[in-house]
């Protein structure tokens, strides 16, 4: 496995605020797996980001290119 | 004499031991008697067949802006709801100079989504410091309140401008100090910090630029009173909210304050959460430490309409696509037949009945009424269409102001949560009441605790339900003679039926000052409800009672 950290799911939730969340578990090169939510605009800029336009399609995915997205925003 | 006996109830004395027949005695507000009660009343009451409970305790709420013209923090106190707690998520009402004012409604407006009118005509803003907020809400409190004071106000009372730009000098930090004594002194019953919350132009909330030594600094003066800090932690990864679990720890410890966090989920997406969270939780009380975690009973929601793109599409691509345009370019590709059938074909041979025909029509935006409470799936029976046509058709002869709710998709699953609400650490609230009031209705979180918790999965008894929200409520906050019916309580009593308490449908109305829209929902099954010994609701109906007060 590469030391990259990898989107290994990704499910969209009801959030806190009412609106449509997507959850993403990342896991690490050393095995470890967390979960992380993003809200609506960011989740759908991260299927933007990864080049994805169906929420299956973000599992293999690189979450370097998530920070990536985090940082443009900066 | 007494004021007032209720005869014959089930008396649940919000202790969690076992419920029996008897009465309760009311004198001068308070809980004069409790069992066989003996002797003359000037009232009574018939309880057969029904519980007699301490009224219940709501510890997260905004309804710092709606108490100065609703003393009921309607439909709070229909739920049997007696005393709330507002102030939260670190924005209070006060203490706020005049000429930060402004500043303040934005961040307000951000999490009550209460209308601009609510600030400019509902009331007359006359204060400044917390003394003032209090003395301004207390004559017509039919609701007990046990107010926080916020940490973003404070800051901004002694930085302004700067309180959302930097961390505090030595010298601020001792100005935040004397805000934060005087402001407990006048009534407030802890501080309310977040490291989530955002103002309206999306900028972090002024505590969010707190160092630790500021907070520290403030929890010290909370430790002088032994007062509540509370705290919105990012909720959104485990990992952060662990890390402000043992923060909040060691502040608990250090100082010897009670700390409570939330919201605390739990959903499919991130089906660990609660229980890594509560593991830590465990861990630090076993420390010493005081650190709560709340967690709401009700399950999530989704919301959304054509106006923004929504999550909810995520796995219909040209849909993300299209809503992802411009406003012009998306109505012009939603009105293009051709781009249009493209989208309905996406959903599949069923026209999308599965994933769109439960879908609700809310009321409340442009939606006609006949349609308002309809399933999509109904919608499109009767339009002949099929319902992912009919989403589309619906949402553009209404200018897309057509808000649809897709019900039960978070914190949903009842046999998972009722173990999690039954924990004897989870403190249940994070009701969020009188806050995203044009999103979502945040009350009766209290009816279906009973209606799907003790009556539908049997987590807990009726009377663990019941002390959950009552007597563990009030020691947590360090209530005094609040939770408990016993002889010199104060007289906090709700009537309701155990069959049938529950929350009802989720509907809009325009009681908002400037006709301003909000969700809401009735209760079921309550019959009666006392605030300090006096009849504040019966029989479906708010009365005249005014007894209410600032708990202090």
């Amino acid at each position: 496995m590469s030391d990259e950290p990898t989107i290994v799911r990704a499910v969209i939730t009801g959030g806190h605020d009412g609106a449509a969340e997507m959850v993403v578990r990342l896991a690490y090169g050393n095995g470890v797996e967390r979960d992380l939510v993003l809200d609506s605009d960011t989740g759908l800029d991260l299927m933007t980001r990864c080049g994805v336009s169906h929420l299956d399609d973000l599992v293999g995915q690189s979450w370097r290119k998530f920070m990536a997205l985090e940082k443009s925003d900066v | 004499m007494f004021d007032l006996i209720i005869r014959g109830g089930r008396v649940v004395d919000g202790t969690g031991t076992p419920s029996y027949l008897g009465d309760v005695a009311v004198q001068d507000g308070k809980i004069a008697a409790v069992g066989v009660v003996h002797g003359e009343t000037l009232a009574e009451i018939d309880a057969k067949g029904r519980v007699v409970a301490p009224g219940f305790i709501d510890p997260h709420t905004h309804f710092d802006v709606q108490l100065l013209w609703d003393g009921a923090a309607k439909p709070a106190l229909e739920h049997g709801i007696t005393c709330v707690v507002p102030g939260n998520c670190s924005l209070s009402l006060a203490p706020i100079r005049a000429g930060d004012r402004q500043r303040v409604v934005g961040m307000f407006q951000q999490i009550e989504e209460m209308p601009p009118a609510a600030f400019t005509e509902a009331f007359d803003w006359t204060w400044e410091d917390f003394a003032g907020y209090r003395d301004a809400i207390n004559p017509t409190l039919s609701v007990n309140v046990a107010p926080l004071v916020g940490h973003s106000v404070i800051r901004l009372w002694v930085m302004g401008a700067e309180a959302q730009e930097r961390a505090a000098t030595p010298a601020e930090i001792a100005a935040m100090q004397d805000v934060l004594r005087e402001s407990l002194k006048a009534g407030a019953v802890g501080l309310s910090t977040s490291f989530v919350d955002v103002d309206e132009n999306g900028r972090p909330v002024p505590s969010r630029f707190a160092q630790f030594e500021e907070l520290d600094a403030l929890s010290a003066v909370l430790g002088e009173f032994g007062k509540m800090l509370q705290c919105v932690p990012e909720f959104y990864d485990t990992d952060i909210t662990i890390a402000r679990i043992d923060q909040l720890s060691e502040l608990s410890i250090k100082h010897k304050i009670p700390t409570t966090f939330s919201p605390v989920f739990d959903s499919t997406g991130a089906p660990t959460n609660v229980a890594r969270t509560m593991a830590r939780v465990e861990e630090q009380f076993a420390r010493g430490a005081r650190v709560w975690p709340q967690m709401q009973t009700r399950p999530i929601d989704i919301s959304f309409s054509l106006l923004r793109p929504s999550l909810f599409f995520s796995r219909l691509p040209r849909w993300v696509r299209v809503l992802r345009l411009a406003l012009d370019a998306r109505l012009e590709a939603l009105n293009d037949p051709d781009t249009r059938a493209k989208m309905v074909a996406d959903l599949g041979p069923d026209g999308g009945a599965r994933m769109m025909g439960k879908l609700v029509v809310r009321g409340g935006d442009a939606a006609p009424a006949a349609w308002v409470g309809k399933t999509l799936g109904e919608i499109a029976t009767e339009r002949g269409e099929s319902p992912a046509l009919a989403l589309i058709t619906l949402s553009l002869e209404h200018g897309l102001d057509v808000a649809f709710l897709s019900a039960n998709q978070g914190h949903e699953v009842t046999d998972r949560i009722g173990p999690m609400l039954a924990h004897p650490l989870m403190h249940i609230g994070a009701s969020d009441g009188g806050a995203h009031i044009a999103s979502f209705s945040t009350y009766g979180d209290t009816g279906y605790l009973f209606s799907e918790f003790v009556r539908k999965s049997g987590a807990m008894s009726l009377e663990q339900a019941v002390a959950k929200i009552t007597s563990e409520t009030a020691d947590i906050w360090g209530l005094k003679g609040r939770g408990r019916l016993a002889a010199g309580q104060c007289a906090d009593v709700v009537i309701f039926d155990a069959e049938t308490i529950g929350r009802g449908e989720e509907y809009p109305v325009f009681d908002m000052p400037g006709d301003g829209m909000r969700y809401v929902r009735g209760a079921t099954g309550i019959d009666t409800v006392l605030v300090n010994g006096q009849v504040a609701y019966a029989a479906g109906a708010y009365t005249d009672a005014r007894s209410g007060i600032v708990c202090v």
